[in-house]
């Protein structure tokens, strides 16, 4: 089928110049996929925006206007998941990211006795399944669960800590949980660029006298910092639509503290009344600020 | 040419094949989503079995769906207008159910003339079925309210069952205390953030969080108030632990942590299985508010019910299917209840003998007549449509309380956040 196409396209040969024949072979080979990015990525993302333009409730839909996204500034639980999402965002990526770049710094350490088997240890979280992580977790910060019962026993606590039930306690479970999960899947990303440094590098600035740290800022973060952006900006865009560890781990509990803007999507559409209108609209503001995020951090990042 | 032809033709007649193939089904078929194989799906199987006998071209096919995943199903389907995939029949938690018939309406067959006879289920239940005074749903699923308690427990503090039948909460609180005191047990527990506990205890008022306009009704509902007074002082009192989720919370009566736990009836299958317990357990009713007018010893909590879609091939079909078994078959529910537990609000049912037969486990106690009875009385109320964001807000709510803050400030916070919602 392909063949006789591009034998086709050949046969046409004396009606086209050499340069459009070229793009014409170009565009033939880019059409396929830019049409399944079109009808399964675009159209969808048009679709939502219109929808986010209805109000009502259910299949009652009329069109509204910009009346969905007045009423999201009134919204005390969007404002809530929204405050949540932040905090993750800013007290996770950074943590996160910093020790995927240690880890990674001592595991490309070519001395290092067993480094193939760390490596798989500090990566097998994330082949983990998010929600059955999120309930191992669940009862492991239970309140007679096992973290409670090994500080008790190092003497370190007096009484168990109720980690899902204080607002702040929760937060933090949802912190250590994402870093779990998500730290040896950012190392990856930052040992696949250290692989690429020249280990020569490393012993001209030691002949020269450089220390460890002087190493670390001045040669590894440098030339790993396309990587590091690309990883910030994907940390970045799926901590904003956290959804597994919260529903799972805290149900957004307590009293919301933990809620983030998915589930309240989510609860939008299939727990309460179903405003799919307002539940588009929210979900293109998450879209609007991730990008908005992104475009920021890709400003800030790049230097060319 | 030749071969384009004969691609042709090959898909011609596949097209031809799948058509005959449809016209071809005399039989009709009649599909039903519902979850949990011990109880809902055994009991459409055996009501299957009985319809067989009647008609015996209709084949029933049940398929195991979750309930988080029949309602995301018919949200997402009903919204599209792709109703293609969707079963004739569902089973519909009865809080979501009003919900879902006023954000789709014409979804559901009206099954308000189809010849069933609502008189026979409890009150409770039909008032939960109903919206705007048609009909849309067969009761099923018992969620009448009991207090199940362990008596091995209570013989220690020197007391029996029948102390703790038909009294207020205030002689529960006082006759849990000298338990707790003389054992060390509690007699309740739930999960905290959650408020099935405390709409058990609303709804034997008589009151809910709506009012009769379907208002959200929380700042100045009295009764709820008195019920979050009554629930804090449980807590402090040690009479009432908290757990974090559900498996704790079974797990803290099943252990023999906590002497006793109050929920829908349902929650006997979770008793059950504990053999060491076996003839410690008795049931009777919840207390009641003796300072609020109107308040009884009986609530509900969960429960559903079978629901017709109108997308149905033949929706008359599907209702005839339920007429003749959950809303006319005494034999079906004499069937599903020794083997399931499966226990039903259809009133007639309770004059059978399975109903009166004394049950091993609770001390030969005649369990399932007495729920039956429980379930007569239970007061009705209207869950509105707005229910999931009321209750959300108010276990908030109630979680700020906990926390400390005032009453009236949570509560307020509360009114005003079910407002946005329903704006």
């Amino acid at each position: 089928m392909i063949h006789t196409t591009i034998e086709k396209i050949k046969s046409y040969k004396n009606g086209f110049s050499i340069n459009t024949k070229h793009k014409l072979i170009g565009w033939f080979f880019v059409i396929p996929g830019a049409l399944l990015i079109f009808s399964f990525y675009f159209y969808p993302i048009i679709r939502a925006f219109i929808l986010s333009l209805q109000g009502g409730v259910g299949n009652n839909l009329r069109f509204a206007g910009l009346f969905n996204y007045k009423r999201l500034l009134q919204d005390g639980l969007f404002k809530q998941s929204m405050f949540n999402v932040f905090i993750y965002l800013i007290l996770q990526v950074p943590i996160m990211l910093s020790l995927a770049l240690i880890l990674a710094g001592i595991l490309n350490d070519r001395t290092l006795k067993f480094r193939s088997f760390f490596r798989t240890a500090i990566f097998v979280p994330c082949a983990t399944s998010l929600v059955s992580y999120a309930i191992i977790f669940r009862s492991m910060f239970a309140l007679d669960g096992f973290i409670n019962t090994i500080l008790m026993n190092l003497n370190i606590l007096a009484e168990p800590i109720n980690w899902l039930g204080g607002p702040w306690t929760a937060r933090l479970l949802i912190v250590i949980g994402l870093t779990w999960r998500w730290t040896g899947y950012n190392m990856i990303f930052y040992l696949a660029g250290l692989q690429n440094i020249d280990p020569a590098i490393y012993e001209a600035a030691k002949i020269d006298g450089a220390s460890a740290f002087d190493r670390l800022t001045k040669i590894t973060i440098p030339i790993l910092k396309p990587i590091i952006l690309l990883t910030t900006i994907m940390s970045t865009n799926g901590t904003l639509q956290i959804f597994d560890e919260t529903q799972n781990l805290t149900s957004g509990g307590p009293a919301n503290a933990t809620l983030s803007v998915s589930q309240y999507i989510y609860r939008l559409s299939f727990e309460y009344v179903p405003r799919f209108g307002y539940a588009a609209a929210i979900a293109f503001v998450v879209f609007i600020i991730v990008a908005v995020l992104s475009f920021m951090q890709l400003k800030v990042g790049d230097e060319r | 040419m030749k071969k384009k032809l004969t691609v042709l033709f090959l898909m011609l007649m596949m097209l031809a094949g799948f058509s005959t193939l449809s016209f071809a089904q005399e039989n009709a078929t009649i599909t039903v989503w519902c979850w949990d194989p011990n109880f809902n799906i055994y009991a459409m199987e055996k009501a299957a079995d009985i319809y067989k006998d009647i008609n015996p071209n209709v084949t029933v096919d049940v398929q195991e769906v979750a309930w988080e995943d029949i309602q995301t199903r018919l949200s997402t389907s009903l919204s599209a207008n792709q109703t293609k995939d969707l079963p004739d029949i569902v089973l519909m938690q009865d809080n979501a159910l009003i919900k879902n018939v006023s954000s789709f309406p014409d979804a559901f067959y009206d099954l308000s003339d189809s010849g069933i006879n609502f008189d026979k289920f409890a009150d409770f239940k039909v008032e939960l079925t109903t919206v705007d005074g048609r009909n849309y749903g067969v009761p099923f699923d018992n969620g009448a309210a009991i207090n199940a308690m362990r008596v091995d427990v209570l013989e220690e503090a020197g007391y029996t069952i029948d102390d703790f039948t038909d009294i207020t909460w205030k002689e529960f609180i006082e006759k849990g205390s000298k338990v707790r005191e003389k054992t060390g047990k509690p007699l309740l527990s739930a999960i905290a953030g959650e408020s099935d506990l405390l709409m058990v205890m609303l709804q034997s008022t008589g009151n809910w969080l709506f009012d009769s306009n379907g208002e959200p009704y929380i700042t100045e509902n009295e009764a709820l108030k008195e019920v979050i007074r009554v629930y804090q002082e449980l807590l402090k009192k040690k009479i009432l632990v908290e757990v974090n989720d559900w498996d704790q919370y079974i797990s803290s009566f099943q252990s023999g942590t906590v002497a006793g736990t109050m929920n829908g009836a349902w929650i006997i299958g979770s008793i059950v299985p504990v053999e060491e317990q076996a003839g410690d357990w008795r049931i009777t009713n919840i207390p009641r508010f003796g300072s609020i007018e109107g308040a009884t010893n009986y609530s509900s909590q969960g429960g559903s019910s079978w629901m017709v879609m109108a997308s149905s091939k033949n929706p008359e079909l599907a209702a005839d299917f339920l007429n003749q078994t959950f809303a006319g078959s005494k034999e079906l529910y004499e069937t599903i209840l020794p083997s399931s537990g499966a226990l039903a609000t259809y009133l007639p049912a309770g004059d059978s003998e399975v109903y009166n037969e004394p049950h091993p486990y609770f001390g030969g106690q005649k369990i399932y007549s007495d729920i039956t009875d429980f379930a007569s009385r239970v007061p009705r109320v209207k869950y509105g449509i707005y229910n999931y964001e009321a209750r959300d807000a108010v276990s908030t709510a109630i979680t700020q309380i906990m926390q400390g803050q005032n009453i009236m400030d949570a509560l307020n916070e509360a009114q005003s956040t079910v407002e946005f919602q329903m704006w």
